[in-house]
């Protein structure tokens, strides 16, 4: 796989509350430990994963769909990283 | 000029004198605008990179250093690290330096403006809301800018008294409790979150100060006067001789009021009186024992339901009203149910758009509206009710309609309960909030169908008198002597007492010194207040006469005025309880 290539997969937001403060910060954190540039992309609108404030911009509410962009070396291995936060609902407890 | 006094709103009585500092200085201040020369650029770009830096530097230590128990800071700092951390409001901050020549502070005050703008279009309040955070993390980075923060709270060895424009979550974390010996700031009201804290530390404290920051130095020996709400810049030997005086004999008064708050509150004359405590979180019951409590007569129960992204379980609630009911047994601890309105639940059931939510979806009518989340509460109070001192309130109950309403949803969680097998104490005491002028005309009717009546006088008066106390305009009105008032808290006691029910007052004007000869002249069985007030108001019943009284409601109750009234209560007070006269600021005193 070229590192030019683009990278993408489907998440769904499964937090009650959408990506409110907490997890906005969980998820960019996360990101920003890779080189690939990584975006969200929902409605249109294509955001830097690597920052909260895009992130909250986006307002996703519970149940969105979005998409998970990356590109660069890591790229593969930060989606999978990043969807499993997703999946598990940011860690967020109780 | 030099006028070395200025006036606020003391929310925490006592008097200190000590040397001020000012905590964020420039926070709400215009930041200075400059176009910058060509060779400067690089220089302001270095400047801003090493603000952002010191500002995370000392976020990341206020983390490590937040307790255990204060995890929901702990929360909002990590999104404010990230918020710093991000690399959007740095780089725009930057572009403004670099594209139109603007010096750091104004650069990174249009940065934010930005986002603001961005984030003002977002539907869901709750992320709208994060942009107060953006602002205070912006606020300290520019306070590094402008050079304010040579002396952060670490680096103070002496004991201060702390100014700021206001105190924010991690503004508190960072305070070492020890070192401050009283607060004052610019913004925030009667019920603030400076108050709460300043009551908690048994410290002075004053809020509302306009002209602070301009007024005061650093360094600078103030007094905090929490009993006048007053503040006294670099005072005279007069005035410090004056503070001397009043600081003795003000702790000699509270030492001597402290001994006593364990005693009963009885008048001369032999009346007695229960003396209970408003409060909110579990922590409190510590401070509701120590000040002499006799019990628990309102447990907010909103706080396990803010603040927080889910809705809490019926075992999580269980377990907090069992804890608390099994701390304070045998006396008594009365659970209000949820008393919020919609605008508190946006996260979780989408906003609603009042125009008026003092007048909309709140308390009972809310928990009508979402029955499940009602019956969560209604199951775990009922089953935590086996502790048998546990009472359960309604508040906001409108009408007999209403109230019957509520008890069949309480009838009908029974049922569910006895079903599943699971105990619950059938005899619960159950009673209601009085606090709408149409339970106050229909108390005699609501009296018949329930055990208590607990009359909550802070937004009685304000739906009374049709007043928003918060608004400054016509905070004046704010009167809990108004004859209106007066006849109505009569009427309520009376109703209660011919249907053979107690009746207690709960809201501030229980708390407060003055109200309270009037209130006795009632014959109120109970009054139940913040738990800090609770040994002066033993005191003051413990010298008081119910004959007095009742003589001094008399003149009140024949009073026409407002001001009459206010008169006839400050002379008596003057005869009968003079040093409180001195000590402690009263609901009745203009300006409030």
């Amino acid at each position: 796989m070229d590192v030019l290539d683009v990278v993408s997969r489907k998440v769904f937001v499964a937090n009650e509350l959408g990506l409110h403060a907490r997890p906005a910060a969980r998820l960019a954190r996360e990101a920003q430990k890779y080189s690939a540039r990584i975006t969200l992309l929902f409605q249109e609108q294509e955001v830097d994963a690597k920052s909260i404030l895009d992130l909250l911009t986006l307002a996703l509410g519970p149940g969105c769909a979005v998409e998970l962009k990356a590109q660069g070396q890591d790229a593969q291995l930060a989606l999978e990283r990043l969807e499993q936060l997703f999946l598990n609902r940011f860690e967020e407890e109780r | 000029m030099d006028r070395h006094v200025l006036q606020g709103i003391p929310v925490s009585t006592g008097v200190a004198l000590g040397r001020a500092y000012f905590l964020n200085r420039g926070r709400g201040r215009n930041i200075p605008r400059q176009n910058i020369p060509d060779d400067d650029v690089q220089n302001e770009l270095i400047r801003v990179e090493q603000a952002f830096s010191q500002a995370l530097a000392e976020l990341e230590t206020i983390q490590s250093r937040v307790p255990t128990e204060l995890l929901e800071h702990a929360r909002i700092i990590e999104s404010h690290i990230m918020m710093l951390q991000d690399p959007k409001l740095l780089e725009s901050a930057k572009a403004y330096i670099r594209d139109m020549q603007l010096n750091a502070e104004w650069a990174l005050e249009k940065a934010v403006a930005d986002i603001e703008a961005v984030f003002r279009s977002i539907e869901d309040v709750y992320i709208r809301e994060r942009i107060q955070d953006v602002r205070l993390v912006a606020g300290r980075v520019q306070q590094h800018l402008l050079g304010e923060c040579g002396n952060s709270l670490r680096s103070i060895n002496t004991r201060i008294i702390l100014l700021a424009h206001d105190l924010s979550p991690a503004d508190t974390i960072e305070l070492e409790v020890g070192k401050i010996m009283a607060f004052a700031t610019v913004t925030g009201g009667k019920t603030s979150h400076t108050g709460i804290l300043a009551r908690a530390m048994q410290i002075p404290a004053i809020v509302g100060v306009a002209d602070l920051e301009e007024s005061i130095q650093d360094g600078q020996l103030i007094i905090i006067d929490g009993l006048q709400g007053r503040i006294i810049i670099e005072p005279d030997e007069e005035e410090l001789a004056g503070f001397t005086d009043l600081k003795y004999q003000f702790e000699e008064y509270q030492a001597g009021i402290n001994r006593s708050s364990h005693l009963p509150a009885e008048t001369i004359d032999g009346y007695r009186v229960k003396v209970f405590a408003n409060i909110e979180l579990l922590e409190e019951v510590s401070s509701v024992l120590g000040n002499g409590g006799e019990g628990v007569g309102l447990y907010r129960t909103e706080y396990s339901y803010l603040n927080r992204m889910k809705l809490p379980e019926e075992e999580q609630l269980l377990e907090e009203y069992q804890d608390l009911a099994s701390i304070m047994y045998p006396s008594k601890v009365v659970l209000r149910t949820l008393d919020v309105g919609s605008d508190k639940f946006m996260n979780h059931f989408g906003g609603l758009d009042e125009a008026n939510p003092a007048l909309g979806m709140r308390a009972v009518r809310f928990c009508l509206h979402h029955m499940d989340l009602f019956r969560v509460q209604l199951r775990a109070i009922l089953r935590a009710s086996v502790h048998e001192n546990i009472s359960l309130m309604f508040p906001m109950v409108s009408g007999l309609g209403e109230l019957r309403q509520v008890k069949s949803v309480l009838y009908s969680v029974q049922m569910e309960l006895k079903q599943q097998g699971l105990p619950y104490n059938p005899e619960m005491p159950v009673g209601i909030m009085i606090e709408l002028p149409s339970a106050m005309i229909t108390a005699d009717i609501l009296a018949a169908e329930v055990d208590f009546f607990s009359i909550g006088t802070n937004d009685l008066i304000q739906y009374s008198l049709g007043i928003d106390r918060t608004n400054s305009f016509v905070s004046y009105l704010y009167q809990p002597l108004h004859p209106a008032l007066v006849r109505m808290i009569k009427y309520v006691v009376d109703a209660g007492h011919r249907a053979g029910i107690e009746v207690s007052i709960c809201g501030e004007m229980a708390a407060d010194p003055y109200c309270i000869p009037v209130l006795m002249g009632m014959h109120v069985d109970c009054l139940s207040m913040n738990p800090q007030a609770v040994p002066v108001i033993k005191h003051i019943i413990r010298q008081a006469t119910m004959e007095e009284c009742k003589s001094l409601l008399r003149d009140v109750l024949a009073s026409k005025t407002v001001g009459r009234n206010n008169k006839l209560v400050k002379d008596s007070i003057f005869r009968r309880h003079p040093k409180e006269l001195m000590f402690y600021s009263s609901l009745l005193d203009e300006g409030y």
